[in-house]
């Protein structure tokens, strides 16, 4: 038996030049389409990228009782989610901890997708003790496309035929392509401007045709998860089992975070009813979470002169890591980086951190540890809040 | 006195939830029994009444009867006649001995060791499960006692207690004995309430379960009416043919409850229930922590246990009667049940009191109402036969019934079986073994919870005092 | 005759607990006898050219539980040992369909998705929960038991470790822990899987070496062994030894001479010389006597002091307690030679699946109502089987193109009804072979030659009490401070220098060698 391929393999796989292919969720996605990612990477900021995200857990949930499930399940307010609307939603175990994040869109009166990086299926009906409400995984049958970067909606315009210009940052509408029945969300995993388009996964093949031919005349470039990567970081956008772990995984208390700790407190409804880790997080808030997700900014002049001790330029990541680093505060530990790279639009050796809160002060001075020449060394950095980057067109 | 301030409702007016009724009343609190019961069942009950609470509820007084049938229990033996047990030990063996003299000259040693262990029951019973996770000083003081406890009684009753709990009732009576007809009597009380067999692991800790408040020698628990004395006893007022479901406030907090059919609320800061933990909390678990729910759904309950009466033409001449001839016998009618069937060949058992004859009839699985009337003239049939008796003289209830009158899930009268990882601080839930429920003001006391069933109010005694004890600190 | 040489030690059995527990001794400078009934060394690990050209490990057949600090501190890879992966499990069902779990993840997922998605998920956080388990069982295993009655304070401090070892695992991993050690491995399952064929080959991994069925209490804990390896660092610890399970044995010999041990092969002691409670040495069936100041029985608890004891005083209670020491062997074990590979229906062909284990057990009621049968003093007309195909992986247990396919056999009761005899030997064999032929139609017609082992056989050829692959159940009841029997379960006996090293005492079971080890430390300890 080989893994699964997607929807959009047939496709795909013609592109793929350095057999750069990765798993992701049971399935083989594009790492880099090209021998470097550098021209998928710079697609997302000066044209648009296009990314297959197929693999993406994703649950349809209708009937009566669909919104309260969500909302006993999210901490995010569902009852405010309009019909057409999309949340971002962390969710939480009895503790607080999180478990998952994802988005949840709005797709009718009684219907919504949740999307997951995990599967969540049990967790879901666990939850739905003694509701109306039907639960369906529709990972296999729902593919979809991210179409991210700033011609991404002159690209959709021409494709569906119709003006975006309306739909507003985390909404949705339904539109056909070439004939082909599309939900198109103004989503993204790349904090620019960008769409998501989700279609049955036998239609799959057409509409990344269409999307190509179309997209052709505005530098529409398939792209892989490196240069997602980059602009995720860029982004500042929590990556589960990288960033944090879910709590279901942890296998120590001190693996697990909360919401409040991971810098999405923005997203926690303590005014609404009872939901999974309210108590919890209630009591959290009211103490201050003890650690704060951040980003990191390394200083040039810095990292220059380390490598400088050892008579060379300084190295820099060529694709974003994904490894605990230590980072400290006048020699103690403080903290650790969970991401980082090299950002090629700013220029800046960037990384999002776990720090203790205290410590989480924006322009507060810490050092990262970087390996120059086999050896350990303390790199000086900056706490910078996020998104490191977040241009106006993402929600104009 | 309508819906005028109670401090507390009762749900449930068998002997737990009065026992809990009746110590909180003397505890200054005014309190409502609720019971979906038209009337209180004339059978006397099952179970030892731990001293304490005859002592403080004044229950001696009240005209508490303990019956003490001497034979404890008679069995028919395969050669004709019958062996009867007594109160007295060396009568009991006197008795065995013309069965086997080797098991008759280890019928004093096993009833010793075996009156130990159960009095290690009894300390524990009396008090809330100990609670390990603790940290308080308070608590771990209350282990180190216990652990004291069991130290003094000498190393052989430690070795017993670690080895015989887990054992097969079955392993435990082969180490002692070779006579079928004794091994079965025996055995049987290792299965009661159980849907397992005397072969499984587990059924030697049921067998001390029930030996419990039995004096050495006598290996039934004893029958009472407490049930009635209890509802004769003043002090709160109960309320039947009032089916309750739980009613929460708006922040959350237990409110009082709704009789069902009255279409009535009945407010209170304080719910005791002493139904089944499921049942009670199952309408209420959108508002719980899944995690919860789902170790709710999973507490085995699954009823094996039919219950009705014998109509004789003639006085019993017996005062119990054990129809259980052999281990493999027991083994064999659980079989079964493991796959869903009624025993083709039950275990029954009799008891005959006051011109009553109540009998108790093992494995009759729960079957979700599916069982049809042809099972159920099959299973009266088998239980006539067993008896002695025309099938048209046995009444039977089924867990089916159970389930159906009463809400008790899967019928199980105990709540929740006795098995070895629903016992103590396993029991119902873990984690949530004190009584309490993560709703506030809502507490759980009936055999669901620990020390379970076949043991006469010390549940309701213990949920009191842990309601008691909460509200002081 | 006396012998010339001066032995610090003499371990009687050569089987691998023996054989670790001399080697250790070696590797502390004793010198060390080690004295084997058999012309072989192993025990009930051995491989043999059962029929020419032919290597079948006769009895136990997967390595899993092997304690790596032996592998490490006997440099046993040095000797031999090759442990090779058995990556996939196969459980046909009756309905032609199958149940399959593979090397990877991603794969059993999409597998167990198939059957049901929820217990897809399940089957992950189920892992995880083992994981867990597994950790907060792992320090028992290697602790030499205290004794919760003794008041001294070596005994009490242990104790009090313990307990708070079960406190720090907080109360949602002690809840688990509990209802791991209590619950059949079928009632624990249903909390988690709705999948009954899933259901039913985890529970059969729980009931193998006991007498009791899946939906018995205490067979909940045995499904923990196959979760425990992985924390040594060995991912996917179950696996064949390169050359058969006698490879094991022969590794770890090796390693015991390489130390300076010597090990004697047809040699069977009669029994252990006694002189005024001390233990003096050995006699030897042929008359020859042997001395040494520390004599470790590897034998089962029941020959150590029954048998090899007979004739000395000991305590009553603990010769009562040795009796009541439960053995009832439950399995047994049909070795074949084929002319070549199974074809099994749900999976037709060669493949893959022969390099794993095949699990005959389709559903939780077939495997219960195969306990049925033994419950009752019958061998199971369908049993449980787990079968592997050695060949497939290690070429070298059969001539090239033929196969030997080793088939664990559950159960066949060593009580059985009118006792073992040739024909219900071969009734036995045939119940076998007609059961696999159902999911494997042709099969019978491969079969080269067949060898039968029954608990009886188990027992004559190994000398395992009542075939008892275990060396005494694995009950919770036969555990920890109770193994073998309370009071002595540190290895020491009521005969001074007289010690027991076997499967029979704390942790015991399978070819782990953990009791060989820790009683090597206890016989040193003593020494000083």
């Amino acid at each position: 038996m080989t893994l699964r391929t997607t929807p959009f393999h047939p496709r795909t796989a013609p592109l793929m030049e350095g057999q750069a292919w990765r798993r992701w969720a049971g399935y083989v996605v594009a790492s880099a389409y090209e021998l470097s990612h550098d021209r998928e990477y710079h697609a997302i900021r000066n044209a648009a990228a296009l990314f297959d995200v197929s693999p993406l857990y994703k649950y349809l949930i209708t009937g009566p009782d669909a919104r309260r499930l969500l909302d006993r399940v999210v901490t995010r307010d569902v009852a405010k989610c309009k019909v057409g609307q999309v949340l971002y939603t962390p969710w939480c175990d009895a503790e607080g901890k999180q478990i998952d994040d994802g988005t949840i869109s709005r797709l009718g009166e009684e219907t919504y997708r949740l999307t997951a990086a995990d599967p969540n299926l049990r967790w879901l009906h666990l939850n739905a003790a003694g509701l109306t409400v039907t639960i369906e995984d529709v990972s296999d049958r729902t593919a979809a496309l991210s179409l991210q970067g700033p011609t991404s909606r002159a690209i959709l315009e021409g494709a569906a035929e119709r003006d975006l210009a309306k739909l507003r940052f985390f909404h949705l509408t339904d539109g056909t392509i070439r004939g082909i029945p599309v939900t198109i969300s103004r989503t993204g995993y790349t904090g620019d401007l960008g769409y998501e388009i989700w279609v049955d996964a036998g239609r799959a093949v057409p509409l990344w045709d269409a999307l190509i031919e179309t997209g052709a005349p505005y530098g529409i470039t398939p792209a892989g998860m490196l240069a997602l990567d980059v602009a995720r970081i860029e982004a500042g956008l929590l990556l589960i089992e990288v960033d944090y772990f879910s709590s279901r995984h942890a296998l120590i208390e001190s693996q697990k975070s909360s919401p409040l700790e991971l810098g999405l407190g923005w997203t926690v409804a303590l005014d609404k009813a009872r939901f999974n880790g309210k108590a919890a997080l209630a009591r959290e808030k009211e103490r201050g979470p003890a650690w704060q997700f951040t980003g990191l900014a390394v200083d040039w002049d810095s990292l220059e002169r380390l490598y400088a001790e050892v008579g060379l330029p300084p190295r820099l990541p060529t694709v974003a890591w994904r490894t605990s680093v230590p980072v400290y505060s006048n020699d103690r530990q403080v903290g650790y980086a969970t991401s980082g790279g090299w950002s090629p639009l700013l220029k800046q050796y960037l990384a999002l951190a776990h720090l203790e809160a205290p410590v989480a002060q924006p322009g507060a001075r810490v050092c990262m540890e970087i390996t120059v020449e086999h050896r350990r060394k303390q790199a000086a950095a900056h706490v910078t809040p996020l998104p490191f980057f977040n241009p106006e067109r993402k929600r104009a | 006195m309508s819906g005028a301030g109670w401090d507390a409702v009762v749900i449930g007016a068998g002997v737990n939830g009065l026992v809990a009724a009746h110590y909180l009343a003397r505890a200054g609190r005014r309190v409502l029994v609720v019971e979906q019961r038209q009337e209180a069942s004339p059978a006397l009950e099952t179970g030892w009444i731990p001293p304490h609470i005859i002592r403080e509820l004044g229950l001696a007084s009240r005209g508490l009867r303990v019956a003490q049938p001497d034979p404890w229990i008679a069995a028919p033996l395969p050669a004709g006649g019958r062996l009867e047990l007594w109160r007295d030990v060396g009568k009991s063996a006197e008795a065995i001995r013309r069965l086997s003299p080797a098991d008759a000259a280890r019928w004093p040693e096993f009833c010793l060791r075996m009156r130990r262990l159960a009095g290690v029951l009894e300390a524990l019973y009396v008090q809330p499960p100990p609670d390990v996770e603790s940290r308080e000083v308070g608590e771990l003081v209350r282990l180190a006692r216990l652990g004291l406890h069991v130290r003094r009684l000498g190393k052989q009753a430690i070795i017993d207690l670690a080895r015989i709990l887990p054992m097969s009732v079955a392993e435990l009576l082969d180490d002692w004995f070779a006579n079928d007809t004794l091994k079965g009597l025996l055995g049987a009380a290792g299965v009661w309430h159980l849907k397992q067999g005397p072969y499984s692991g587990g059924t030697a800790f049921n067998f001390l379960h029930h030996h419990v408040g039995s004096p050495a020698g006598v290996f039934r628990p004893p029958r009472s009416n407490i049930a009635q004395v209890l509802t004769a006893l003043p002090g709160v007022e109960i309320r039947r043919d009032a089916e309750a479901t739980v009613v929460l406030g708006s922040d959350g907090r237990a409110a009082g409850v709704l009789l069902v059919q009255r279409h009535e609320q009945v407010e209170a800061p304080l719910v005791v229930s002493s139904a089944d933990p499921r049942s009670t909390l199952w309408d209420v678990r959108g508002t719980l922590d899944p995690e919860f729910v789902h170790a709710l759904s999973n507490v085995k309950c699954r009823g094996v246990v039919a219950r009705g009466t014998l109509a004789l033409d003639r006085p019993a001449d017996f005062s119990t009667l054990c129809v259980a001839p052999s281990l493999e016998f027991l083994e064999r009618a659980y079989d079964d049940a493991k796959y869903g069937r009624d025993s083709a060949r039950p275990y029954v058992e009799a008891w005959a009191e006051d011109g009553r004859i109540d009998v108790h009839v093992q494995y009759v699985p729960f079957s979700d109402q599916k069982r049809t009337d042809e099972h159920r003239r099959a299973l009266a049939a088998s239980v006539g036969a067993a008896l002695g008796a025309e099938p048209g003289r046995v009444t039977l209830h089924t867990p089916d019934d159970w389930e159906r009158l009463y809400d008790l899930t899967e019928g199980h009268l105990y709540h929740g079986e006795l098995t070895l990882d629903q016992i103590l601080f396993m029991r119902p839930v873990p984690g949530w073994s004190r009584y309490r429920t993560p709703i506030d003001g809502l507490y759980l006391c009936g055999p669901g919870t620990h020390p379970g069933g076949g043991i006469a109010g010390a549940a309701g005694r213990n949920a009191a005092r842990e309601i008691l004890r909460k509200k002081r600190t | 005759m006396t012998s010339p040489i001066r032995y610090d030690a003499i371990v009687i059995g050569g089987g691998h607990n023996g054989l670790v527990h001399a080697a250790y001794l070696a590797r502390a400078g004793k010198k060390v006898l080690v004295l084997e009934r058999r012309p072989r060394v192993g025990g009930a690990a051995v491989t043999e050219e059962v029929f020419p050209g032919f290597k079948f490990s006769m009895f136990s057949y997967v390595v899993s539980l092997l304690r790596p600090e032996i592998i490490r501190d006997l440099s046993l890879p040095r000797h031999g040992l090759h442990i090779l992966p058995l990556e996939s499990t196969l459980t046909p069902m009756e309905n032609g369909d199958y149940l399959a779990a593979w090397g990877d993840h991603d794969e059993t997922r999409r597998e167990l998705c198939r059957h049901s998605p929820r217990d897809a998920e399940a089957y992950d956080e189920y892992g995880r929960l083992m994981h867990h388990m597994a950790h907060a069982v792992k320090p028992i295993l290697g602790m030499v038991p205290p004794d919760p009655t003794s008041l001294n304070p070596r005994d009490l401090f242990a104790l009090l470790r313990l307990g708070r070892h079960f406190r720090g695992l907080g109360g949602e991993r002690l809840h688990a822990l509990v209802k791991l050690m209590t619950m059949s491995s079928a009632d624990l399952l249903d909390e988690w899987f709705e999948t009954d064929v899933l259901k039913a080959t985890k529970a059969a991994s729980g009931i193998i070496g006991t007498f009791l069925g899946p939906r018995s209490p205490g067979t909940a804990y045995v499904l923990l062994h196959h979760y425990m390896g992985e924390l040594d660092g060995v991912f996917r610890a179950w696996g064949f030894a390169k050359g058969g399970t006698g490879s094991v044995s022969e590794a770890i010999a090796a390693a015991a001479r390489e130390f300076g041990a010597e090990i004697r092969c047809d040699a069977t002691v009669a029994r252990v010389l006694v002189k005024g409670g001390r233990a003096t040495g050995v006699a030897l069936q042929n008359g020859d006597e042997i001395s040494a100041p520390v004599v470790v029985s590897s034998l089962d608890p029941r020959r150590t002091f029954l048998q090899l004891l007979e004739g000395t005083a000991l305590p009553e209670e603990f010769v009562a307690d040795i009796r009541r020491f439960k053995f009832r062997g439950s399995s047994g074990k049909v070795n074949l030679a084929l002319d070549a590979l199974p074809n099994f229906t749900c999976m037709p062909g060669v493949g893959r699946h022969h390099r794993g284990a095949v699990s005959i057990s389709p559903s939780l009621d077939y495997v219960e109502r195969a306990y049925d049968d033994a419950k009752y003093g019958e061998f199971s007309r369908r049993p449980y089987m787990d079968i592997v195909f050695p060949s497939v992986i290690d070429p070298g247990m059969a001539p090239p193109g033929k196969h030997v396919m080793s088939i664990f056999v559950q159960y066949a009761p060593y009580h059985v009804n009118g006792g073992w005899t040739d024909a219900k030997r071969d009734a036995f064999g045939d119940a076998v072979i007609d059961t696999v032929e159902q999911f494997a139609p042709g099969f019978k017609s491969l079969i080269l030659h067949r060898q039968v082992l029954t608990p009886a056989d188990i027992e004559r050829i190994t000398g395992l009490s009542e075939g008892n692959i275990f060396a005494g159940e694995l009950a919770l009841h036969q555990l920890f401070f109770l193994r073998p029997a309370p009071g002595w379960a540190k290895f020491r006996t009521p005969v001074r220098g007289f010690y027991q090293c076997g499967s029979g005492t704390h942790p015991g079971g399978g070819i782990m060698g953990a009791s060989g080890r820790l009683a090597a430390l206890a016989v040193l300890g003593d020494g000083r």
